[in-house]
């Protein structure tokens, strides 16, 4: 360990000065910055159908072409590529798989599925190409919905599948019928999430060089995980892993959507191996919008005691993740299924997802990774039990929290939470928001409207109806909270998510630091964290090093960025080898100096001794004795002045339970969301005023980056729920393809956010870290939609079908209205609105 | 019907313009969009494309000091205009200008894809606006899409350069 004080230490300061101007000054290199000599261009062919059979495709137009080297078809491609290995192969669950080939063969079985490819000298002739290739289609009926895709008789996606369940899961503990007949009441939830997606504002780029010499090539690519798409595209291609390098530059914003199993990756590799020129291909905005996550359907079912205390929960839940892919997306779901019942304490659950597959556009990992889906399931129902029973939706939560002296504890679907106190980070967030003072602006917009104190849902009916005032621009102000329970750093048996990373810690003849490590960066910030971890363990200035990330060829092997675990895994390694380094300088140091080594020691790259303080060293000094003295005062150490470490946290537990459950996380960040916005009751227009959140990432190692990273996630929450939606048509060809149609939050849409932390380390990682990437969409989700519903509360009206778009809204409010009107309206209107 | 993607655009055109203070003549594709013709032609790489159909505002660059969407620009459409891009923000002593240097200091970025594009926005604000209210600042980078810092950073940053450069003027 550093010997240092805390105030001394880089760790838990927002250290920004790592030298590094390139990103303001746009000299940062992305991908499809990479410009090779004889650079050819490739153009996809997609589908217009959902589901058709393929008679006969055609390229002779688009060969003719001037500058046209190549056109391939699904045949020819399969032909030259093997399947593209899944990231996460069903069949380890004992779900059903398919190969995935990168070009369709015979089928297609979701709009804008690849079809052909064409390679020309430049990028306008290849789209113009691409328009050229005639395929002849005989469209096959479609299934969009789950509910209609699990239905008997249903088409099915798959050929030669039974039906069009990947898997139904089980995650089933206790006694659940009897917690449902001891309950005083039951609260029943549809909750419907749509189908929205990550779009990083950088889509996917990909860059296929070959090199002649090997026969392999490099490949420059938006990848969040290079070595195990360097296995994937191996096997892929037909050539060992160490024929191909993977080189992942500057990435604009990931978010899961560049981990691999994308047809694209595998395409301008064999492309530029059969052409042997560099071959790029830069998706366009409707090409990447076709990549969609978190589509779900939960029929939620709350038993609860009178005063609101759950004991029992059931949850039939339906994913739909389109069309298989060789992508990880489809394991969101599962996911979502392990995290039940979130942060809560009931023991007695049954939960069935069935993850299906349907004719819409594959899934690919989202931020959240089907987490979020928990917490919007979970944090809907119970606001939805306590509007019906009339009970805070504040206390109703605090009471049925895993308490913080319960860990760490044994969740109901095998998980194993390390820590928290999750009571205390509502009460922290409630205070950020700024609870006591929003609850009487609240009354002030009722009774301004007429709604006085008594406007309450008592007992499932409607009290308050639509006053006089209530038009025109009237508005109702809500507050909704959401608690998030976000596992961190997974690891799934058998696959490349792995749980650990390793990382180099290198110093040179001159002391320089360099570290390099598995983990990679999609622009977070993670290289800074983990420079100062190794600052701090080192003994040196932390703009001294340098870090060294997204190489197949220099860095360790590494499984790179998800699930929140960069600094957890790659920051633990990097701790772990500077350590071994320091051993080996302080070593040779203190022969230099001629003392014991037990009184030696580094600080900010300055040697000392205790036992004779008027001599000191400085690194370049030591560090050049290390790398030339090997033969009389290094006989000590082992040079180079390098060392590699793996960091396997622990936690982790893949043998099977007696349940035959594992614990596939060693890490559960947690925060609550706050938030209060106000609805105008004439447009349906939601506008957030205030959010807040308090955050328990464990340790944090740097404040700035840690914040910049929650403000994201609700960055992420807030479009979600109010504006960011994917739509198809009844044919299944998808609707929304540009930003006019998929509408992200822009900077007048996100309020201020206070982010509180509230940290309980971690028992079992470095310096007791969490992982903070991942967490709060799902959380700042329900809570928009919580505060949506509160305010809708005078009107007896919630919605709980995704997402709370102004349109929504404003129908919501005139099924209210209407409904007040009885004499117009049948008495049975329904109180939630589809 | 041609199958000749040459023969079906018209002749070429010649562009004159002033990139970041430097006179330049090409010969460019009539429907060459700004943004191509900067990255591609001049490979000044650090403006950049998030989707083509001007919302997204990575491709932001300035024309005679006004901010303007480099990908729904035809090049041939700047004869003899002045444009800046993020290269051209530096001052003239190779230091990051007051706004860069906000940026960095309050982290206004986490992946800077959106960065070169809301550098050049705020640059604009902060030229004509010496002292924005938040909403000010919000309405300026209206145009930007940043997907990672949910705009807390970037708003803040704008608010450290506009301290910076009233204090300096």
């Amino acid at each position: 360990m550093s010997h240092e004080g805390e105030q001394d230490r880089y760790v838990g300061r927002s250290v920004r000065n790592l030298g590094q101007d390139a990103f303001v000054s746009g000299v940062a290199k992305y991908t499809s910055d990479f410009q090779f000599p004889d650079q050819l261009h490739m153009h996809v062919v997609r589908s217009p159908h959902a589901h058709a059979r393929i008679r006969r495709v055609d390229l002779s137009g688009a060969r003719k072409v001037a500058g046209v080297v190549l056109a391939m078809e699904g045949q020819e491609a399969a032909q030259l590529l093997d399947p593209v290995p899944h990231y996460i192969d069903p069949v380890g669950f004992g779900g059903k798989t398919v190969p995935i080939r990168c070009l369709a063969v015979d089928k297609v079985w979701h709009y804008g599925q690849p079809v052909a490819v064409v390679v020309a000298e430049d990028k306008r002739t290849a789209r113009y190409a691409a328009s050229r290739v005639q395929v002849d289609y005989e469209p096959l009926p479609a299934v969009l919905d789950a509910a209609e895709a699990v239905q008997p008789g249903a088409p099915v996606v798959v050929p030669g599948w039974a039906d069009n369940s990947i898997m139904a899961l089980p995650f089933a503990n206790g006694d659940v019928a009897q917690a449902f007949e001891r309950a005083d009441r039951v609260v029943r939830t549809t909750v419907r999430i749509h189908r929205f997606s990550t779009q990083p504002i950088e889509t996917r780029v990909y860059n296929a060089v070959p090199d002649p010499e090997t026969h392999g090539l490099t490949f420059y690519g938006t990848s969040q995980n290079p070595h195990p798409l360097r296995h994937v595209l191996a096997r892929a291609l037909r050539i060992p892993e160490n024929l191909i390098r993977i080189i992942a530059p500057a990435v604009g914003g990931a978010f899961g959507m560049k981990m691999h199993g994308h047809p694209e990756e595998a395409l301008v590799c064999l492309l530029a191996l059969r052409t042997q020129k560099p071959v790029k291909w830069v998706e366009d905005r409707e090409e990447c919008l076709l990549i969609g996550a978190r589509e779900q359907v939960h029929e939620m079912e709350l038993a609860l005691t009178k005063d609101g205390e759950i004991l029992g929960l059931r949850d039939r839940a339906l994913a739909n993740t389109g069309a298989p892919s060789a992508c990880p997306g489809w394991g969101m779901a599962f996911l979502t299924g392990l995290t039940m019942p979130g942060p809560y304490k009931v023991q007695d659950i049954d939960v069935l997802m069935n993850i299906v597959v349907t004719n819409k556009p594959s899934w690919n990992a989202s931020r959240g990774y089907g987490k979020e889906a928990t917490a919007l399931a979970l944090e809907l129902a119970i606001d939805q039990a306590a509007r019906e029973m009339g009970l805070d939706p504040v206390e109703m939560r605090i009471r049925n929290f895993v308490p913080k002296d319960a860990f760490p504890y044994d969740s109901p679907t095998g998980l194993i939470y390390d820590s928290g106190d999750y009571a205390g980070a509502v009460r922290k967030a409630m205070e950020a928001l700024g609870y006591a003072e929003w609850r009487q602006r609240r009354e002030e917009s009722r009774q301004a409207l007429g709604f006085g104190a008594s406007a309450k849902v008592a007992g499932g009916g409607v009290v308050g109806a639509a006053a006089p005032g209530a038009a025109g621009g009237a508005k109702l102000i809500g507050i909704g909270l959401a608690y998030e329970l976000t596992p961190e750093g997974g690891a799934i048996p058998g696959t490349m998510v792995a749980g650990y990373d390793s990382s180099t810690v290198r110093v040179g003849p001159d002391g320089s630091v360099t570290l390099l490590t598995g983990v990679t960066t999609p622009g977070t910030g993670n290289p800074t964290g983990m420079a100062q971890i190794v600052a701090d363990e080192l003994g040196v200035e932390v703009e001294t090093i340098r870090v060294v990330q997204g190489d197949t060829t220099t860095c360790p092997y590494g499984f790179g960025n998800y699930s929140g675990r960069s600094t957890i895994v790659g920051g633990g390694a990097a701790a772990l080898a500077a350590r071994e380094v320091r051993e080996k300088i302080l070593t040779v140091a203190a022969a230099l100096l001629g003392v014991d080594k037990a009184t030696v020691t580094m600080d900010r790259g300055v040697i000392r001794s205790s036992a004779a303080p008027e001599k000191t060293l400085s690194l370049p000094e030591a560090a050049y004795a290390c790398y030339t003295r090997a033969y009389d005062i290094g006989l000590a150490i082992t040079p180079p002045l390098e060392a590699q470490a793996t960091f396997r946290p622990g936690l982790i537990r893949h043998s099977p339970d007696a349940k035959g459950r594992i614990n596939p996380y060693p890490s559960y960040s947690n925060a609550a969301y706050a938030t209060v916005c106000e609805v105008d009751l004439e447009t349906g227009q939601v506008k957030l005023l205030k959010f807040a959140a308090a955050h328990d990432c464990g340790k944090v190692i740097n404040p700035i980056l840690v914040e910049g990273q929650a403000c994201g996630a609700i960055s992420f929450g807030i479009g979600g729920m109010l504006n960011e939606e994917i739509r198809f048509d009844a044919n299944g060809k998808q609707l929304t393809g540009s930003f006019v149609d998929y509408v992200m939050p822009r900077a007048l849409d996100v309020p201020a956010i206070a982010v509180a932390h509230h940290d309980s380390p971690n028992p079992v990682t470095y310096l007791g870290l969490k992982g903070a990437g991942e967490a709060g969409v799902g959380g700042s989700a329900a809570a928009v939609v919580n505060a949506v519903n509160d305010a809708l509360l005078p009107l007896g009206v919630s919605i709980n079908d995704l997402p709370v778009t102004a349109p929504r809204v404003w129908a919501a409010i005139q099924a209210a209205k209407d409904a007040a009107r009885p004499a117009e309206r049948p008495a049975a209107a329904t109180r939630e609105v589809a | 019907m041609s199958a000749n993607l040459e023969e079906l655009v018209e002749d070429s055109v010649l562009l004159q313009c002033r990139v970041n203070g430097k006179a330049c003549e090409r010969e460019i594709q009539p429907g060459t969009s700004l943004l191509d013709f900067l990255r591609d032609e001049l490979r000044l790489t650090g403006t950049h494309m998030g989707c083509m159909t001007g919302h997204c505002g990575a491709c932001t660059v300035m024309l005679d000091g006004q901010v303007a969407k480099s990908c729904i620009t035809l090049a041939a459409t700047v004869q003899r205009r002045q444009i800046t891009t993020i290269e051209g923000l530096k001052g003239a002593d190779g230091k990051l200008s007051p706004v860069q240097q906000a940026f960095w200091d309050e982290a206004g970025f986490q992946c800077a894809f959106c960065a070169p594009g809301m550098l050049l926005a705020a640059t604009e604000l902060l030229r004509d606006n010496p002292d924005p209210s938040e909403d000010d600042i919000r309405r300026a980078i209206a145009g930007n899409l940043c997907r990672c810092t949910g705009y807390q950073s970037i708003v803040r940053a704008v608010k450290a350069a506009a301290r910076v450069q009233r204090s300096a003027g």
